[in-house]
């Protein structure tokens, strides 16, 4: 059910995402042209057109972010707290399973998005000096690899969990501010923002504590000084592990008290 | 095990407001059965009870002998007072959601009555009048060959003469087996379909009855009964 479930998620989502991907990469390839015909190294009036493209090409940047967040936070609240939750609510699935489709749903549309706009970016930037520049930060890349085998690539796998769970952690806190919001009778808007507040109180808090535990702690493994022969590893996958627990542990929180909520104090207008 | 619906000591607060007072309740299989109260008086608040879109503050309510959850919603087909259809969808869209979710959904039977009642199954929802919604979300709904149907205010934004074909509708299309559970204000209406009637006030069961029973003994109809027992 739960496939069923991302199945339907991704379909009401595309609609919005696909287009905008699609207007991107319209814009790059205008400006790419623009670029290409040195349309940016004209003055005056026949600069106007390239400003125009570019101006939108930022816009549209921009709003790839902003509508990530926005159609994460309306699908949660239209599809299971607004009328249709009577539909969704009464399918033969369990609450928690429309809180994984839809952060996994989120997952991808965010990973795909950042993928997007850096591919956008990338061609427009590309040219020889950028793919001389770029080949050359890879075979840095490749080098510190080849010379730190897999403490290196252990580092990098903690990277990419840690986006990822921060990512899934942070749509979670919205879930369960907008479902405090809702339920909360009254005030719905007020409320979900003072929950979400809230949350992020509490989470620095949280997080200065383990600053503060954290500060006699000598990142740079004894060495004083850190340099690119000497990386003290095991203090960076320490630290990395840390933030990786932390965002695990709070994403853990929101997630069973929206399923809580969800599942024993919901109320439909 | 021959009720469809069980309620013992069934109560729901919420904050401010007793919704149901201590309800005790037996639904037999088989029957149509009519939920009638004024407004406020708590027949959402049990329909969503039985569909657990609400939990209990106290006391028990079992489907078919289970409790409300996954496999009771698999038995129960329920139609909100609201429209819960996706405006972005088409008619298709949605009967081929209703295929996915539901085991017990048959879809020739959905494009049957669709063809019926004059409605284009690639038509958008966003495109539809309120009515037309209503009529698309019941056929869905009785689409299903479940084991509970709960109605809630099914005619209520139809035109009368849409009304009598509805009803139909959902005669027609209701196993012999199935129970079906209709809550409405518009008595006279439906009185004609009723098999029994159970009135609620003020969260408190006021009546159950066979309609036979309300006719023989009291020698009036349904309506007449309920104005006289809510008159205000």
């Amino acid at each position: 059910m739960l496939g069923k479930l991302i199945k339907y998620e991704w379909k009401a989502t595309q609609r919005i995402f696909l287009p905008l991907y699609g207007l991107i990469v319209l814009f790059t390839l205008i400006n790419k042209a623009f670029f290409v015909f040195n349309f940016d190294k004209t003055s005056g009036m026949a600069l106007v057109p390239f400003v125009i493209t570019m101006i939108i090409y930022c816009v549209l940047i921009a709003a790839t972010g902003i509508v990530t967040l926005v159609v994460s936070i309306q699908r949660f609240y239209k599809n299971l707290l607004g009328d249709e939750g009577y539909l969704s609510f009464t399918l033969p699935v369990k609450p928690h399973s429309h809180i994984d489709s839809k952060m996994i749903v989120t997952l991808i549309w965010t990973l795909l998005s950042i993928a997007v706009a850096a591919l956008s970016i990338f061609i427009l930037a590309v040219n020889s000096d950028t793919v001389r520049d770029f080949s050359e930060f890879c075979a840095a890349v490749g080098r510190f690899f080849s010379q730190y085998g897999f403490q290196a690539y252990g580092l990098l796998i903690e990277l990419i969990v840690l986006m990822l769970v921060s990512v899934l952690s942070g749509t979670l806190e919205i879930y369960a501010a907008v479902t405090v919001g809702n339920l909360s009778g009254k005030h719905k808007l007020l409320a979900g923002f003072g929950a979400y507040i809230g949350f992020g109180v509490v989470e620095q808090i949280v997080f200065s504590a383990l600053f503060n535990a954290g500060k006699g702690f000598d990142f740079t493994g004894g060495y004083g000084q850190l340099s690119f022969d000497k990386l003290p590893f095991a203090a960076f996958a320490a630290g990395f592990g840390v933030l990786i627990l932390y965002s695990l542990v709070f994403g853990a929180a929101f997630y069973f008290f929206t399923n809580w909520m969800l599942s024993k104090k919901l109320n439909l207008e | 095990m021959d009720s469809i619906l069980e309620c013992r000591n069934l109560t729901k607060y919420f904050p401010g407001c007793l919704a149901l007072n201590s309800v005790n309740l037996a639904i037999p299989k088989g029957q149509i059965v009519g939920l009638l109260g004024p407004n406020g008086s708590g027949k959402s608040t049990l329909i969503k009870l039985i569909n657990g879109l609400l939990t209990p503050s106290g006391g028990e309510i079992d489907i078919n002998g289970m409790k409300p959850g996954v496999e009771t919603k698999k038995i129960i087909s329920y139609l909100p007072e609201r429209t819960y259809l996706n405006n972005w969808m088409t008619v298709q869209n949605m009967i081929d959601f209703f295929g996915d979710f539901y085991a017990d959904f048959n879809k020739a039977k959905a494009y049957d009555m669709l063809q019926r009642l004059h409605i284009n199954p690639n038509d958008r929802l966003k495109t539809m009048s309120k009515g037309t919604k209503e009529k698309v979300q019941l056929i869905l709904v009785m689409s299903r060959e479940a084991e509970l149907y709960v109605l809630d205010e099914p005619i209520g934004g139809v035109d009368p003469a849409a009304r009598d074909y509805i009803l139909d509708t959902i005669i027609s299309n209701y196993s012999e087996n199935a129970s079906l559970i209709l809550s409405t204000h518009l008595i006279t209406d439906v009185e004609k379909i009723l098999d029994g009637v159970i009135f609620i006030n003020a969260g408190n069961i006021v009546l159950t009855s066979s309609v036979d029973e309300i006719r023989e003994k009291e020698n009036k109809s349904v309506d007449a009964l309920f104005r006289e027992v809510f008159k205000c």
